[in-house]
């Protein structure tokens, strides 16, 4: 009798201490936060506001990406570089024209989607928010969302002023509501547009004149403003967005300091970089190693190289003297994204915006509209701070050209030769120039694209149409 | 009571007796089994003592006792004898009657351990026996290849210490890890990646559960098989046994069955491919040096051969030792252990292994017994890239080419040297030296997992007892990643105010589960046989991640974090799962004849939506052995057993902890926080179900000479978890959700035969093939799924894991282009392929999942002299080979290495079975052109093994004594281009815990590796 007491006390004792309840099967993760709880405060939406941002420097956006980014891409499919053999050759088929629904930029259509989701996410919950700095957050929000759908639509759709059907034909989706299971249809690039400028029109009237670095300010809004105009064909739009851009431009003698950091002269909006934030070795996109064991992806294309003359600061700014000593080879390396001063690790801010853009928007929009003597003198604001000294003077078609050889020049490696030739309505052509720093070596292997190409519009991913049933493939693909 | 009276009145009586007439003597004799062969092992034990023996090798035995006490004889697997000793008394030969069908058929399903013959659903048990012929891998998963109708088995890959990918009758998920079997170790779950912690030289028995009737007793993780493994102990009442077993060997890579092409191949090759207008060609040296001139002869004369550079011979080595006995009350089994597998790529060590392990089992009181089984082991593993990129060796072996040196060189052909004296390594046309970044990138890990299993039972009455069990896995996990400060990727991208980068991260993983149950048994002796078991259990998983990573390191030798000058990430994470379970379970047979079980059980998951986190899942089987009906008298025939079991099982792997939440992350962005979406919460999401029926017959025949097993299976699995891809637009990823329903059949069968059976002389043969079908009956909104792979699409009514691609229609012979087929069936260039939805890709039909698999052996014994060979074969699945692509571009990639077969292009009108025209390599794209049959029969093992007869022993102080040489992966058959084994495609792309489709592509993940070795096994 008793050694069953003792069993019983026993197993009593034992389930007593051990047994847990059902309450155990409430679990609230440690590392993560319930939504609804994350968008209160005034500092929730700051983090938020932060949070929408912080996806422009995915791989695919304003990262590095071997597949091609926003960052390469526009460069890489022009005349602007040269493949260089040394390298690992990354991003060659978009260099050669090779791109298929089976190999095309995924990565920058889905981390600009994230962007939008990011900025709808925080539209959707800052509607119950009536605190301190909403109006700049949501002008941000709303930018944010509009330059990622201007990219987009750049990347996969016509510009309008590329060709007469360009606004007819389709966009890419307009999308401004943060849900998960949208399957959006693409909407006509008119569409798109129309969308970009209402954003950008809210956002240019409800942002800050200044904000933290790394964030959209007034300046920013408009000069994206002035180029949505500008790829629209509203001149005199773009000339008035442009005007109201008050930060001025980088003199000359800030030109080299601006791409390792040690300025920001002319900046409207750039991405801080440092190691304990974001630490983004961005510049392997162009090359690795330093200046005499460089392995470059892609150079200054040669042509590229020679149409600046030594009177031009950004002949020092912008191309590296470089050499692969082990291999014997010299090259016209990329310095925009190089490195900080001693440096070569590729980490440098993300610069997006620049005062210069405003001044050469409005420059050409100035011609277009015929107003070329105002044209000239916006267009020289520009090469008084970079040329020791030039000609200058042109009218007509030389006054055209002048102004975009200037946006060549100004903006080569900076995401702008692919949508210029394209809304333009020019080829790609390539000369035929090797990768090496005097011309030799080997050439790029596909040279040309004419301007009717179908090329001009990127395909959409295989994975991509898949997922989305109401997505159509861009003709020719 | 009455019984308990006349129990104690014998005792009394027999004490009296013992008073009387005390005289101890020795006897001896042989132990033989039911065919005249000596049973080693057998227990010999006087009846109520502490004293006993073993039989040894040739059966016989010697032990002392007294004229009236009893001889108990027992093996596993034979019915216990009793021989009582009389003054007469002096040899006792036995012959020992198995008790079961077969010899090693105990069967452990978790919670209850039973014989083979009472069993009513298909479990496959190997035992110590078969697992010690086997040992040569690191990992047990791997020795579970070929060994069990229905199992199927993929080597992950060929890296040392690395496991296989275990699916039991079919993908029962769409995805990866919740694909996998449950491993249970001694009542602890442990997870496969962690598998090679524990010593194939500690195990006594692994039992696979693959039908519902016994996977529902684990109701909610058993969907897809249950893989119970059961660590030895001693035996009660015998001297500590000493088991001595080493063995050491080499290594290498398994042979290639194509050749690259050698410096001079490659360099003409080049010169063709610049003729035909590959203008990239033009900066090679097959045509910058003229065929003859000397910097051509400087090339050839200083050409290598990647492979004999990059990799090396290595070695395998293992020792082992275990003592194992016990008392009448107690009984133990203790080892330690050392492995190491040094791996093949030459400047980097590959795993090895420390771990150590005592059972302990003992009678606290009469009424109360405690049993605690606790392992450690400590293992070490260099890690070398495995991605599809310059850092990853077995990439390098294929691309670099072969006129590319090792080192940089001088004109004399010597090696430059660096400001160190050290020579400088090449980066070739890669840009990257892996020679010099193996040494100057060392990555490294390091676990240690505990496994400690605690069982305390209380006996309330012969019929009810009570046990409380712990059962703890404790993985603590360290990685270390150095990018050295002068190294090679330093050199590259490194930051010369802070050079060297050092990652240190970790995980702290317990997974701690608490069971109280309460057994009722009845053996009543009209013939009912009935076990009932209650079980209330509570298991919780958390995992602590850290991650530290700083720069700016002083020197090379310089490791730990501390000597950094500024920390760039620091980061902890923390999880959590939990789970409670309630269950039933009954078995119940009549005089073994008439079989029948059932179950029920309940869970609750953490990681379910509110009021969803129950599920119930329950089974029933029944069983018949007509062979020992009476009606029945077939003496050819000793069991017929006719079984069938049906049930459900329930899964919960596949969605993340927190997926019905709605979450945000934190990251950093320059100002402060930045609030990051991190997932789109499902509160409806809810068990994965599956439901099993099996219909199973087993014939034993011939004195149990030939023994076969047949068994059907349908396995039907609804509300499937995965997480469902969104489309890109929406910018979110993915969402968890139940999804549509799968459904596997298969049909297994397994048959093993003694051809012959004499004392001196064994030949056993067996084999098994488990045929597989799969199907996708239902899909959300009937949409396709694109998961996580290469090219691999889910489709309503279609087979599971089909290659989706563009097909190939061979070469036009009259261009030289490559042709696909279009949408319409017809064949165009690439450019002028219809358009299509589709992108004129289609379901191949084929798939990564075998349509059959399976093993067989062959095994030999005269004399001692022991022959084992052991078979695996898979048929029927299809690999997507991309290693092959990466060497066979037709032009697209001239920079890198080719192998010989690429000169086999088109040239003229007319050509047949060549590879496209380098002229139309834009027009080179992803198709099924390198999607191959992935069919092989491969002997993974065949031993050659002697063991020393007892004679030779006798005035040796050794009981037994076995030497052997063994080899692996010695023969393959195969026409598959590479090695056919392929689990991994690229693991840094998709590691093991994210593979989907094992098997579904090649891409210089670690290749398998053959072995040679010899050991010997000794105890005394």
């Amino acid at each position: 009798m008793k050694k069953i007491v003792y069993k019983i006390l026993f197993t009593v004792l034992i389930i007593g201490g051990f047994t847990s309840c059902d309450k155990e099967l409430e679990q609230i993760p440690y590392d993560q936060f319930a939504s609804e709880n994350a968008f209160v405060t005034a500092s929730d939406f700051e983090n938020g506001i932060r949070g929408a941002y912080s996806a422009l420097t995915r791989a695919g956006y304003y990262g590095s990406s071997d597949a091609g980014s926003m960052l390469s891409l526009p460069d890489v499919i022009s005349d602007n570089v040269t493949l260089a053999q040394r390298g690992r050759r990354t991003k060659r088929y978009l260099h050669e024209f090779e791109y298929f629904p089976t190999a095309t930029v995924r990565g920058f259509y889905g981390d600009a989607y994230t962007v939008i989701y990011r900025a709808n996410n925080l539209l959707f919950y800052i509607e119950d928010f009536e605190g301190e700095n909403r109006a700049n957050i949501e002008a941000e929000a709303r930018a944010l969302r509009a330059m990622a759908h201007f990219d987009l639509v750049s990347v996969y759709g016509k510009i309008p002023t590329q060709s007469g059907d360009a606004n007819g034909s389709l966009g890419v989706a307009y999308v401004t509501e943060p849900d998960p299971l949208v399957e959006p249809a693409r909407v006509s690039v008119g569409e798109v547009y129309e969308n970009i400028i209402n954003d950008l029109t809210f956002a240019a009237a409800n942002i800050n004149a200044n904000n933290d670095p790394g964030r959209l300010n007034k300046d920013a809004v408009n000069t994206l403003l002035s180029r949505a105009y500008l790829y629209m064909g509203q001149w005199q739009n773009a000339i008035n967005a442009a005007n109201n851009v008050s930060t001025a431009i980088a003199p000359r003698e800030s030109v080299v300091g601006i791409w390792d950091d040690t300025n920001q002269d002319g900046l409207l909006f750039y991405i801080p970089n440092e190691a304990t934030v974001l630490n983004l070795n961005i510049g392997v996109t162009w090359s690795q190693g330093n200046v005499t064991t460089l392995i470059p992806e892609y150079v200054a294309s040669y042509e590229l190289f020679q149409l600046y003359n030594d009177e031009d600061i950004r002949k020092e700014g912008y191309i590296l003297p470089a050499a692969n000593n082990a291999s014997n080879m010299e090259f016209n390396a990329i310095r925009k994204l190089f490195g900080r001063p001693g440096q070569f690790n590729g980490q440098v801010d993300i610069k997006i915006l620049r005062a210069e853009e405003a001044i050469l928007n409005k420059a050409e929009a100035q011609y277009e509209l015929g107003q070329t003597g105002q044209a000239l003198t916006t267009l020289n604001q520009l090469r008084d701070n970079r040329y020791t000294s030039y000609t200058g003077g042109e009218t007509g078609t030389a006054l055209r050209d002048a102004i975009r050889l200037e946006r060549r020049l100004e903006f080569a490696f900076e995401y702008k030769r692919f949508f210029d030739l394209k809304r333009w309505g020019l080829p790609i052509q390539r000369e035929n120039f090797g990768d090496l720093a005097d011309g030799t070596g080997t050439p790029s292997e596909n040279l040309n694209l004419p301007a009717s190409s179908f090329r001009f519009q990127l395909p959409f991913a295989n994975g991509s149409l898949d997922l989305n049933p109401n997505l159509v493939q861009n003709p020719g693909y | 009571m009455t019984t308990k009276f006349s129990g104690i009145l014998t005792l009394l009586l027999a004490f009296i007796v013992q008073i009387s007439f005390a005289q101890e003597k020795t006897i001896s004799g042989t132990v033989t089994d039911d065919i005249d062969l000596p049973l080693p092992g057998v227990n010999i034990i006087v009846k109520g003592t502490n004293s006993g023996t073993q039989s040894d090798f040739d059966g016989n035995y010697s032990i002392s006792a007294e004229v009236g006490q009893t001889l108990v004889f027992s093996y596993l697997g034979f019915t216990t004898q009793e021989v009582a000793i009389t003054p007469s008394t002096n040899t006792v030969n036995l012959q020992l009657q198995p008790d079961a069908a077969e010899l090693d058929a105990v069967v452990v399903t978790g919670y209850t351990r039973r014989n083979q013959t009472v069993q009513t659903s298909a479990v496959v048990a190997i035992s110590a026996e078969e697992i010690n012929q086997l040992t040569p891998t690191t990992s047990i998963d791997n020795l579970l290849q070929g060994k069990a109708a229905g199992v199927q088995v993929t080597a992950a890959n060929g890296k040392p210490g690395q496991g296989a990918f275990v699916r039991i009758r079919g993908m029962g998920s769409l995805v990866a890890g919740a694909s996998s079997p449950l491993y249970i170790v001694d009542g602890a779950p442990i997870r496969e990646q962690d598998l090679a912690s524990i010593a194939n030289e500690d195990i006594e028995n692994i039992t696979i559960l693959k039908d519902a009737a016994v996977t529902a007793q684990y109701g909610s993780r058993g969907a897809n098989g249950v893989v119970v493994i059961t660590t030895k102990s001693g035996n009660r009442n015998t001297e500590a046994k000493v088991r001595f077993s080493s063995r050491y060997g080499v290594i290498s890579k398994t042979k290639d069955n194509f050749s690259m092409m050698d410096a001079e191949q490659k360099m003409q090759y080049e010169a063709e491919l610049f003729a035909l207008g590959v203008v990239a060609a033009g900066s090679r040296p097959g045509v910058t040096t003229a065929p003859g001139s000397p910097e051509r002869q400087f090339l050839l004369d200083n050409a290598n051969d990647w492979q004999d550079v990059l990799l090396k011979d290595g070695i395998v080595q293992s020792n082992n030792v275990s003592f194992s006995g016990g008392a009448e009350k107690v009984d133990y089994f203790f080892s330690v252990g050392h492995d190491r597998n040094t791996g093949i790529i030459d400047n980097i060590n590959g795993f090895e292994r420390l771990n150590t392990r005592l059972n302990l089992n003992f009678d606290a009181k009469e009424w109360l017994s405690v049993s605690a089984n606790v392992g450690y082991s400590r293992s070490l593993s260099d890690e070398p890239r495995d991605r599809n990129n310059v850092q990853n060796p077995f990439r390098a072996m294929y691309i670099y080419n072969a006129y590319e040196p090792e080192f940089q060189l001088d004109e004399n052909g010597n090696p430059e040297l660096d400001a160190n004296g050290d020579p400088i390594y090449n980066p070739t046309h890669q840009g990257f030296s892996i020679r010099g970044a193996l040494l100057s990138e060392p990555e490294n890990t390091i676990t240690n997992v505990t496994l400690a299993s605690v069982n305390t039972t209380v006996k309330f009455t012969d019929n009810f007892t009570y046990t409380f069990g712990t059962a703890i896995n404790h993985v603590n996990y360290r990685r270390e990643s150095y990018s050295k400060p002068g190294g090679i990727l330093q050199n590259l991208i490194g930051d010369p105010d802070f050079p060297g980068l050092k990652t240190d991260n970790g995980a702290q993983r317990l997974d701690m589960t608490l069971s109280n149950r309460l057994n009722y048994s009845l053996n009543s002796e009209s013939g009912h046989n009935l076990n009932v078991l209650g079980l209330f259990e509570y298991n919780f998983n958390e995992n602590n991640f850290y991650r530290v990573t700083s720069r700016g390191f002083p020197s090379a030798l310089l490791t730990t974090q501390i000597n950094a000058a500024e920390v760039t990430i620091g980061s902890t994470n923390r999880n959590r799962l939990t789970l409670l379970s309630y269950g039933l379970f009954a078995d119940y047979n009549f005089r073994e004849k008439y079989l029948a079980s059932a179950s029920i059980r309940t869970d609750g998951s953490s990681n379910f939506g509110k009021g969803k986190e129950f599920g119930t899942f329950y089974s029933a089987s029944v069983g018949w052995n007509i062979a020992k009906e009476d009606f029945f008298a077939v003496d050819a025939v000793n069991d017929f057993k006719i079984r069938a079991s049906y049930g459900t099982v329930g899964n919960r792997n596949g969605i993340g902890r927190y997926a019905p939440q709605d979450l945000v992350a934190f990251g950093a962005y320059p100002g402060g926080s930045a609030t990051i979406p991190a997932n789109v919460g499902n509160p409806e999401l809810q068990w994965e179900t599956t439901e099993t029926s099996n219909i199973g017959v087993e014939l034993n025949m011939f004195n149990n000479r030939l023994r076969t097993v047949v068994d059907y299976f349908k396995r039907n699995t609804t509300d499937l978890l995965f997480t469902i891809p969104t489309a890109d637009e929406s910018g979110v990823g993915g969402i968890g959700g139940n999804l549509g329903e799968i459904e596997n059949t298969g049909f297994e069968v397994s048959l093993q035969g003694d051809i012959i059976r004499k004392p001196s002389f064994t030949w056993t043969m067996g084999g098994n093939a488990g045929f597989m079908d799969n199907k996708i009956i239902e899909l959300p909104d009937g949409e396709d799924i694109i998961p996580n792979a290469f090219n691999i699409l889910y489709r309503e009514g279609e087979a599971l894991n089909q290659h989706y691609l563009l097909q190939y229609a061979g070469v036009d012979p009259n261009t030289g282009a490559p042709l696909y087929f279009g949408e319409d069936g017809g064949t165009y260039r690439f450019d002028d392929l219809p358009e299509s939805e589709s992108d004129n890709r289609v379901l191949t039909g084929k798939s990564s999942i075998p349509e059959v698999e399976g093993g067989f052996f062959t095994n030999f014994s005269y004399k001692g002299i022991g022959l084992r060979a052991d078979f695996i074969f898979k048929a029927g699945n299809y690999i997507n080979n991309f290693n092959r692509a990466a060497i066979e571009t037709d032009g697209v990639s001239p920079n890198g290495n080719h192998h010989v077969g690429a000169f086999n292009y088109w040239q003229q009108p007319g050509d047949t079975n060549v590879l496209p025209s380098p002229i139309y390599r834009t027009e080179v794209q992803a198709s099924d052109r390198f999607l191959e049959k992935g069919d092989f029969i491969r002997m993974r093992n065949i031993v050659l093994s002697y063991n020393f007869p007892s004679a030779l022993l006798e005035r040796s102080p050794l009981n037994s004594l076995r030497v052997y040489v063994q080899g692996q992966n010695l023969l393959t058959f195969t026409e598959f281009f590479g090695d056919p084994e392929v689990g991994i495609s690229s693991g840094e792309t998709i590691d093991f815990v994210n593979t989907v489709a094992p098997g579904e592509a090649t891409l210089f993940s670690y290749p398998q590796t053959k072995s040679f070795q010899v050991g010997i096994d000794v105890s005394f």
